[in-house]
């Protein structure tokens, strides 16, 4: 049996590629037509946003009572598609900022794409708070802007704190995955011989000319912006989950949300990523550059976090119980027994039962089985939001107005409108930009640093 | 200092250009004042006298603004239409100001008096006439929401001619022809010209109706109601030997049985008898002693949800239990002893109640309801004769119709005479004998022999579609007429607006068959017609001191007339009426009871939205009728709520779908009539079933009670849709929720008395606090306060609500997505078990929270708090997150999922004549848009522009609210808590009193008075 040398770090990247090769490796896709597996792909995703476009429109033509939504449950699958798309996001963060600060070098075979994951979901995300509103050509209104009638918005609704959360969280989300790409833009233009290619590279590499000089203020503002996304991460879920926290209905109300929010999201967001780069590496034969240990690594953070959000569905049922309150306490056993356990079932096998198998190394080293428990956990999470936020809505206080919820075929529209948003953007985003970082994968190739031990390492 | 050397400098530099001696001396004070550019002041605000105040500078912005104001203005993307000057303005016609006609209301036979509302000219509202004796300002739901049927789109606007298959138009002037014209060959030829109608309870209808005679001496009128007081009418007679039934002294009764008699939802005229008995469960009163109320029913109904006890006992079963109670009045209790082993009645009421009758002997009243056959009735006033109960009965006053309805022998006689190709003509005299008369007399078929058939309505009908004439008779709004619907009170009908279309009152169109020269038709000849007939009858009789002319205007104004009219006194039981010992029937067949529509009269209100969209009282279920079954027989029967299942009886099958109703006795099934219209238009066509198929000409019991049921599962479903969520009640995790929760509480009357503050006891004093301070309402706090012992769950002042505030219509399918738009509901609550559930009602509306968790949510501040302390919403504000609904603990917030005018059957309600109807005073909401109660916003915004137009302080006590200015029994109280002696804080500082969901903080403003059942307390063992 072969020992396995813990005091060995696990390379980065497979091999030793020399630095052109992986220039090649990774905008080989650029240049290239695309195959037909991806014009297939886009192709669904494509129709999938057509479709779900013509359910939004439906929507917008005859109003939002073509939903389900209704008196007691006022926010179904419009709001439940927003938290869980914003908490997609959450991994590309995670991995690009807070992984980055902590020196985590495995990162780098991963952090752009989830980085564009991160900015692809959010645009999701986006959406939804956008149309769910009754008179969405009113959404202006949201925004405090100056005005006639000396109306301002109202600072105390959690809603606000939404917009601003996810609006700050999108854009420092696009800058920082801009400014990463900078250095790649150039190494492109520097390649390139494609005249139209050549200026927009030129125009989107700002003159970067490789120098030290530039590699200095990249490094540092790369930090920075690093240090500043970091607390987004922990904030926006927070403020989404405030969404519910803030309120007084029993099952929202509850101060356990923002961690547990924050943990769902990067639970999902992981399971997400983890899902996109095993069809990304094997399309692009970057089987090298994201390795599975990458992936392992990944699954290893989808198990702490499933943990994390097993023991706060426990929680939840023991201060429902603790604290004596009647309301709180039918909500929960609601949950579990009620007309939506099965839902509630659901979203526990997915998000507590199933993720536990990674604790076997084999199937959190095999493609198929992370990938299918990837998709479980990304279902299981979606259920988490409906939940919470539908059996709740659905028996409240008084009895007399309890109802349950039916989404209709253009909630599930809409659902898949976002689903080929999406993933057309993705498709879009690996055929015309680097999805893994030429420069950042060059330095941690094996020797590309210099090691005081000298050589390798 | 460095500044000012170098402007020293500069001056030096500057030496040369000297403006003037003190510039070259360098007069500090001089130069101080040169620092600023303009030594006079910038016109930027000029206040100087005489100005406008207007800068030069403001003028510009404003002149600039208004261009662009004006530019966008001329580019809004809505056509709000032209706009019309009122500059004829008719007399008495104030814009914006209200004025009210007083009428009588035409929905049924009670004739109740009315106040109708009207702004520039159209009715808005109907209101109760407070004047009136008998219904005293209130008004039932039906009533309400009659003001949709004035602009009901599908009117018929002209007389209509029958063309083939359907109907062209015609006018008035051609049928007028063609008619007399029939009519004279009719008359000539000597065979029967039969007019068929309902209940007369007009004078002078009833005079003119003579008249028709005397000019077609063939001419013969009959009358008939579906829902009809036939054998109470008959018992009483039989009995007594008097013609109508004597007004009741509720005030004196202590005790009250019904047995299937639901006097506080449709027997009789409920609008008072809810007054009444409520005024004997008033809390507010110290000496106030409670009614206690018995009933004893098969089925469920508003009064058994009521009642103190309830024994459920199969319908067909009460004359047995009656004649047990005559027994126990003979100290005879084996007969009652025997039932309650044979029916297996809730022995402690059932013994209960024969105590508490033999104890107030001459102070309780039992009631038969009118579904029941002639012998129980007789056997209920032999019982109230023995046991001293007649007393409570009036003397001198009573109800009866004009006319008493023809006879079921006279109907048939017609309808044979009609086969038999005697009868020459048939006018429809605003009736629809096709839908309501019984399968049995085949009465399609014989319309078919019968000459020329005229229909008179405002719709067309089943019957109007088998008539060579449908003639389109006005709207009660646009009519005259006069009522006598109680001994000594006569009420006036008068025109409120001028007829929508061409249509005439059927009166006036009798009245001009009559005349020679039929083109002289007047809107008003009718009007004449009955002032003379008034001056001839009633001038007299009520002995009034004014010439004729004061007296008709006064009486127009009031809308009612009240003079003593002489009646014989005495009258005692006529022991040969009542039937010793009869042989009870033991069957174990099915009960089949058909009951009067809550809301639709007998089927004639099936096309009114609103009246279909006003939940059951007791099921809530909306848009449909349905077959009611207890759950312990559903599950013997094996089907559940929504299976269908045929019933069966004397021969007649029909298919209804089964709702499985708590509380029901079992092996009853019990059917609302009214429903499966074919010929009532786009709203009510197809709703529900048609249960008078059930119904046979000559039925052994009465015509809505049959005992010889047969129900078999027939296969299928057939959705029904409630506004309240139907779960297991049984459940342990479900029952007696309402209590636990505390959203509603109760206590015992008796135990009250000892202990008045036990509800505060119970629960102790909870410390609730703010972590912000709280708002301090000085001037104005408005609140509301609900006297749970007085509500009975008729939902009037939902209707009420619907109609003040423009609530749009959802339809079935959007109710069944839990989309209704009612800003007020009445929620039931079952408590106990399900086979005998007791029943709470709660009046649910905006609570006007003063923390409201609705108004912190909103991210646009669409609704917030107002100083006087309401919650209100801006409309134009509202982008429609929904959050403040969903943050809303009591779910009374509603919200426009669709334009839901335009959502229903292709946006019938969205036509023309509709926009009519809306009360100018409020919003008509558009998609998107959040709504809700409003504390009627409008009526405070009317009596505080009146206060300050007399100078005076906001007085809250004027202000009424639309729910409460409906509620029939006095249970709402609005008003101002800042008034210390106003009768809110009164009702809101009672010891009864309890706001819902108190522990979560949100101070809602409106105060529960909680109910009292009037049961034994639990003796002591």
């Amino acid at each position: 049996m072969r020992t396995f040398d813990y005091t060995q770090e696990i390379p980065v990247v497979d091999g030793k590629p020399p630095a052109k090769s992986i220039d090649e490796v990774i905008s080989k896709p650029l240049g290239t037509k695309p195959g037909k597996v991806w014009k297939a792909l886009i192709t669904v995703t494509t129709l999938m946003l057509l479709v779900g476009g013509g359910a939004l429109g439906w929507t917008f033509y005859k109003g939002i009572g073509v939903w389900g939504n209704n008196q007691p449950v006022g926010w179904g699958f419009d709001i439940v598609n927003f938290v869980f798309w914003v908490g997609i996001g959450h991994a590309g963060t995670l991995i690009s900022a807070i992984l980055f600060l902590l020196r985590q070098r495995w990162r780098t075979g991963i952090a752009r794409f989830a980085e564009a994951m991160t900015i692809f979901a959010v645009m999701c995300a986006g959406i939804f708070p956008a149309i769910h509103t009754g008179r969405a050509w009113l959404d202006g209104y949201l925004f405090p802007y100056p005005n006639a009638n000396n109306i301002w918005v109202n600072f105390t609704s959690p809603l606000l704190w939404d917009v601003f959360a996810v609006s700050t969280y999108f854009t420092v989300s696009l800058v920082f995955w801009y400014i990463g790409l900078i250095p790649d833009f150039a190494t492109l233009r520097d390649h390139t011989d494609n005249k139209l290619k050549k200026t927009i590279y030129s125009m989107f590499s700002l003159g970067w000319r490789h120098s030290t000089r530039h590699w200095q203020h990249y490094e540092k503002t790369y930090m920075i912006l690093a240090g500043f996304a970091t607390p987004l991460v922990l904030s926006v879920h927070t403020i989404v989950s405030f969404d519910f926290a803030v309120s007084v209905i029993p099952g929202w109300h509850t101060t356990i949300f923002p961690p547990y929010f924050v943990a769902g999201a990067v639970f999902s967001g992981f399971a997400m990523v983890q899902n996109v780069l095993i069809f990304v590496r094997q399309a692009f034969d970057l089987k090298h550059i994201i390795t599975i240990n990458h992936l392992e690594k990944m699954n290893q953070v989808i198990i702490v976090v499933g943990t994390m959000v097993g023991y706060a569905y426990a929680m939840e049922f023991f201060t429902a119980w603790y604290s004596g309150n009647q309301f709180e306490t039918f909500t929960f056993i609601n949950r579990a027994l009620g007309p939506y356990a099965w839902a509630y079932w659901t979203m526990v096998t997915c998000n507590v039962i199933l993720p536990q198998l990674f604790w076997v190394k084999k199937i959190r080293t095999t493609i198929f089985s992370m990938f299918v428990i990837g998709v479980i956990v990304n279902i299981g999470m979606w259920f988490e939001r409906f939940v919470i936020i539908v059996t709740s809505l659905s028996r409240d206080f008084l009895p007399s107005s309890w109802g349950m919820y039916t989404p209709t075929i253009y909630d599930l529209g809409i659902l898949m409108f976002s689903f080929g948003l999406f993933f057309t953007n993705v498709l879009l985003f690996v055929k015309t930009l680097p999805s893994v970082s030429i420069a950042e994968v060059k330095a941690v190739v094996d020797g590309a640093q210099p090691s005081h031990k000298g050589g390798t390492h | 200092m460095k500044g000012d050397k170098l402007e020293d400098k500069d001056n030096k530099k500057d030496v040369n250009y000297w403006r003037g001696f003190r510039e070259l001396k360098n007069d500090p004070e001089f130069l101080e004042a040169k620092k600023n550019e303009f030594a006079e002041e910038l016109p930027l605000d000029s206040n100087e006298p005489g100005m406008s105040g207007l800068s030069r500078r403001k003028f510009l912005t404003l002149l600039a603004s208004s261009a662009a104001l004006a530019a966008t203005a001329c580019s809004d993307y809505r056509d709000k239409g032209a706009i019309v000057p009122y500059n004829r303005k008719p007399e008495e016609v104030t814009v914006g100001a209200p004025s009210f006609y007083a009428s009588t209301c035409t929905s049924c036979a009670n004739a109740c008096g009315i106040l109708v509302r009207t702004r520039e000219g159209r009715p808005i509202k109907i209101d109760g006439n407070p004047d009136h004796p008998v219904n005293k300002g209130k008004i039932c739901a039906t009533g309400q929401a009659s003001i949709l049927d004035l602009y009901e789109p599908s009117r018929i606007k002209d007389a209509m001619l029958k063309s083939g298959a359907g109907f062209i138009a015609s006018n008035w002037a051609d049928a007028d022809a063609k008619i007399i014209d029939e009519l004279k060959k009719t008359a000539a030829s000597g065979k029967e010209i039969a007019v068929i109608t309902h209940t007369v309870n007009s004078p002078s209808l009833k005079i003119l109706f003579e008249d028709f005679s005397a000019k077609y001496n063939t001419a013969k009128f009959y009358s008939y109601e579906l829902i009809n007081d036939t054998n109470k009418f008959s018992a009483f007679k039989k009995s007594f030997g008097r013609e109508g039934l004597p007004v009741i002294d509720w005030k004196e009764a202590k005790v009250i049985v019904s047995l299937e008699s639901d006097f506080l939802g449709k027997e009789g005229n409920p609008v008072e008898s809810m007054r009444l008995y409520a005024e004997s469960r008033d809390v507010m009163k110290k000496d106030g002693e409670f009614n206690r109320l018995y009933v004893v029913e098969g089925g469920f109904s508003v009064t058994g949800a009521n009642s103190d006890y309830r024994i459920r006992l199969r319908t067909d079963a009460i004359e047995e239990f009656v004649y047990a109670l005559i027994a126990a009045a003979g100290e005879n209790k084996s007969d009652i002893n025997g039932l309650i082993s044979k029916y297996n009645l809730k022995k402690e009421a059932a013994l209960s109640l024969v105590e508490d009758l033999l104890a107030n002997k001459g102070k309780a009243i039992v009631l038969a309801g009118n579904a029941l056959p002639e012998s129980t009735h007789i056997a209920v006033n032999k019982l109230n004769d023995i046991l001293g109960n007649t007393k409570l009965y009036s003397k001198e006053s009573f109800d009866a119709p004009v006319m008493p309805l023809t006879p079921r022998e006279e109907i048939e006689a017609l309808i044979s005479r009609m086969n038999s190709g005697s009868v020459g003509m048939v006018i429809h005299f605003d009736t629809n004998p096709v839908y309501h008369f019984s399968s049995d007399y085949k009465y399609p078929d014989a319309l078919k022999k019968a000459g020329m058939v005229i229909t008179m309505s405002e719709q067309i009908n089943e019957t109007a579609e088998l008539s060579n004439y449908a003639l389109g008779i006005s709207h009660n709004f646009e009519g005259w007429g006069d009522f006598k619907p109680r001994t000594g009170v006569y009420s006036l009908q008068q025109p409120v607006i001028a007829p929508l279309y061409k249509t005439r009152q059927k009166e006036a169109a009798l009245l001009n068959w009559m005349t020679d020269n039929p083109g002289n038709y007047h809107e008003n000849d009718y009007m004449n017609y009955i002032k003379t007939n008034w001056e001839k009858g009633v001038y007299g009789a009520a002995g009034a001191k004014s010439d004729f002319k004061n007296f008709w205007f006064n009486s127009l104004h009031d809308g009612v007339v009240l003079f003593n009219e002489k009646t014989d006194g005495t009258f005692s039981f006529k022991n040969e009426a009542f039937m010793p010992a009869p042989a009870f029937r033991a069957s174990s067949d099915a009960v089949v009871i058909l009951n009067k529509s809550a809301f639709l009269g007998d089927g004639r209100y099936a096309n009114n939205g609103w009246l279909q969209e006003i939940p059951n009282p007791i099921s809530k279920v909306v848009w449909d009728n349905y077959a009611a079954v207890s759950p312990a027989y559903a599950e013997k029967l094996g089907v559940k709520t929504n299976d269908l299942v045929e019933i069966t009886t004397g021969g007649r099958t029909l298919k209804a779908a089964v709702f499985v109703q708590p509380g029901m006795a079992d092996d009853v099934v019990a059917m609302d009539l009214g429903y499966g219209r074919t010929g009532a238009g786009v709203i009510g066509n197809g709703v529900g079933f048609n249960s008078i198929e059930l119904i046979q000409k000559n039925p052994k019991l009465s015509d809505r009670l049959y005992a010889d049921g047969k129900i078999t599962k027939a296969g299928g479903t057939y959705e029904l849709i409630t506004t309240q969520e139907q779960y297991p009640i049984d459940h342990e995790r479900y029952n007696d929720i309402h209590f636990k929760r505390e959203v509603i509480r109760e206590g015992v009357y008796e135990e009250y008395k000892e202990k008045p503050n036990f509800l505060k006891e119970e629960k102790g004093e909870t410390a609730l606090f703010n972590i912000v301070p709280s708002y301090e309402f000085t001037t104005t706090k408005w609140a509301m306060s609900i006297d749970l012992n007085k509500c009975v769950g008729c939902n009037y002042c939902v209707a009420a609500c619907n109609v003040e505030n423009n609530i749009p219509v959802v339809g079935k399918e959007q109710v069944g997505k839990h989309r209704h738009m009612m800003w007020l509901r009445i929620d039931r609550y079952y408590g106990g078990k399900s086979d005998d559930p007791k029943v709470s009602f709660q009046p649910m509306l905006c609570q006007h929270c003063d923390n409201a968790p609705c108004e912190n949510v909103c991210p646009v501040a669409a609704t917030n708090h107002s100083p006087d302390g309401l919650n209100q919403m801006a409309y134009n504000r509202c982008v429609g997150t929904r959050y403040c609904s969903n943050n809303c603990p009591y779910k009374v917030r509603r919200f426009n999922y669709f334009n839901f005018r335009n959502n229903l059957a292709d946006g019938y309600y969205e036509q023309t004549s509709l926009s009519l109807m809306h009360n100018p005073e409020v919003t008509v909401r558009s998609r998107g848009v959040m709504e809700k109660c409003t504390f009627c916003v409008q009526r405070i915004m009317d009596e505080r522009q009146h206060a300050t137009q007399e100078g005076r302080p906001l007085d809250g006590d004027r202000v009424r609210t639309a729910c409460q200015d409906a509620c029939p029994t006095n249970a709402i109280v609005f008003g101002d808590l800042t008034k210390k002696d106003s009768e809110i804080v009164k009702h809101r500082n009672h010891e009864l009193g309890y706001h819902v969901l108190e522990e979560i903080n949100v101070r809602p403003n409106v105060t529960y008075i909680a109910k009292l059942r009037n049961i034994k307390p639990e003796k002591k063992s």
